[in-house]
């Protein structure tokens, strides 16, 4: 007789009755979609304990722990286990955009000065932002500090991704280029990281690269779009 | 510095000038140690240097922390797991503390060396002047004075640092919070300095 098989790991990233209900299966990239005033822009707030769930008994999991019930220091360093690239940017005015990506390493990691510098390098060149470190945000165009903040999001290896609104404004190449660099390239399973995209709508060509897209209506119920 | 040195000059020149004028009448010039180590060095000191850095620093604590609350700066710091209060809030408290205290110690040698200046111009020498100074200058009267820095300094540093950080989302918040954070951290200035003298 055989064992029975072990019981699936649950996926990344999980909401219930927040108020909708949703799985965000490992190594997927899924877009929710919806209207300024859907509440499509609070999902990572859930997902991060950043936002309190508004329904009774509604929650987010994250690697099935519930960011929102720890406390603040374990829900902080719990954070970095997660990229984010918030809706317009989130980098921070007064600092280059080299020192916006090491931000999160100086802060979250162990690693020596030399060895985030290191990191930043490779980071910078991985998103082709090296020639323009040293402007800070207001001198980059849109392109680069979107860049700068994916490479910010994905500085500690994340295996799971949140983008807010990630591709507005940008052309077709772009979005696929920094939607690409968000996967994390690919293997038979499928992409290296899971990701979750929110925001009001995103353009076709990303629209063929995502492996399901719901749109959350007004009332709190999420609907499957064909793709 | 430059306007706590003109402050402090003009301040300690005019108290003492007059000082030295009007308590000369009655023979009761050394009172003027008195004056200068407690009116001015102990209470007029720190708080003309709290209200100083409140002013130039206070406002730009809290405009700078709302723009930063305005941006999503402060929501994608808390997202990155970065401490926001340790990031943003705890350098501009530390130099709160370090600038009102040194501000405090130019404040005192200014105001000693222009009560010197002032004394001279009215026919008082320089060593009885310091003589009278030093006469009624006390260990109390120093560390009552620090205290005085340090707590103006926290409520310099805390105060529009809480007001910044509560702006949510709208830019027009930012200068209402900056006006906010001055007000409430004169008031607490204020307040702070009735109680040590309530105490004191």
């Amino acid at each position: 007789m055989t064992a029975p098989p072990p019981p699936p790991p649950p996926p990344p990233l999980r909401f219930e009755r927040v108020p909708l209900s949703l799985e965000v299966p490992a190594r997927h990239t899924v877009a929710v979609l919806g209207d300024e005033n859907s509440g499509v822009g609070l999902l990572a707030g859930y997902a991060l304990g950043l936002e309190r769930p508004p329904t009774e008994g509604g929650r987010a999991l994250v690697f099935d722990t519930e960011l929102w019930s720890l406390a603040e220091p374990e829900r902080l360093a719990f954070r970095r286990r997660v990229g984010y690239l918030p809706a317009g940017d989130g980098l921070l005015q007064n600092l280059s955009l080299r020192d916006n990506v090491a931000l999160p390493l100086r802060f979250g990691s162990g690693a020596t000065p030399k060895e985030i510098e290191g990191r930043v390098n490779v980071m910078l060149a991985a998103v082709r932002l090296t020639a323009v470190a040293a402007r800070r945000p207001a001198q980059a165009n849109e392109e680069e500090r979107r860049r700068a903040a994916l490479a910010r999001a994905i500085a500690f290896d994340p295996a799971l991704l949140l983008l807010e609104q990630p591709f507005d404004g940008l052309t077709a190449r772009a979005a696929s280029e920094l939607l690409e660099l968000a996967r994390g390239g690919e293997s038979a399973e499928g992409a290296r990281r899971t990701i979750l995209i929110t925001g009001q709508e995103i353009p076709p060509v990303i629209l063929r690269r995502v492996e399901q897209v719901y749109r959350l209506t007004r009332t709190g119920t999420l609907e499957p779009e064909t793709v | 510095m430059g306007l706590v040195t003109l402050l402090s000059g003009i301040l300690s020149f005019l108290v003492i000038s007059q000082a030295t004028r009007e308590l000369g009448r009655f023979g009761a010039t050394d009172l003027i140690g008195t004056l200068i180590v407690v009116a001015i060095v102990r209470e007029l000191g720190p708080l003309i240097t709290a209200l100083v850095v409140a002013g130039r620093s206070g406002t730009a604590i809290a405009a700078e922390l709302a723009t930063n609350q305005v941006l999503g700066e402060v929501r994608a710091l808390e997202a990155m797991g970065i401490d926001p209060k340790q990031y943003l809030v705890l350098p501009r408290f530390a130099g709160s503390l370090v600038s009102v205290f040194t501000l405090l110690v130019v404040f005192d040698l200014v105001a000693i060396l222009a009560g010197f200046a002032a004394a001279s111009f009215n026919g008082m020498s320089g060593s009885r002047y310091f003589d009278i100074v030093l006469e009624s200058l006390r260990a109390r009267d120093v560390w009552l004075t620090v205290l005085k820095a340090l707590a103006f300094g926290l409520i310099v540093g805390v105060v529009p640092s809480y007001f910044g950080l509560a702006v949510r989302r709208a830019p027009t918040e930012i200068p209402i919070a900056a006006s906010r954070a001055v007000v409430a951290a004169i008031v607490g200035i204020f307040l702070c300095s009735a109680l040590f003298v309530a105490l004191g």
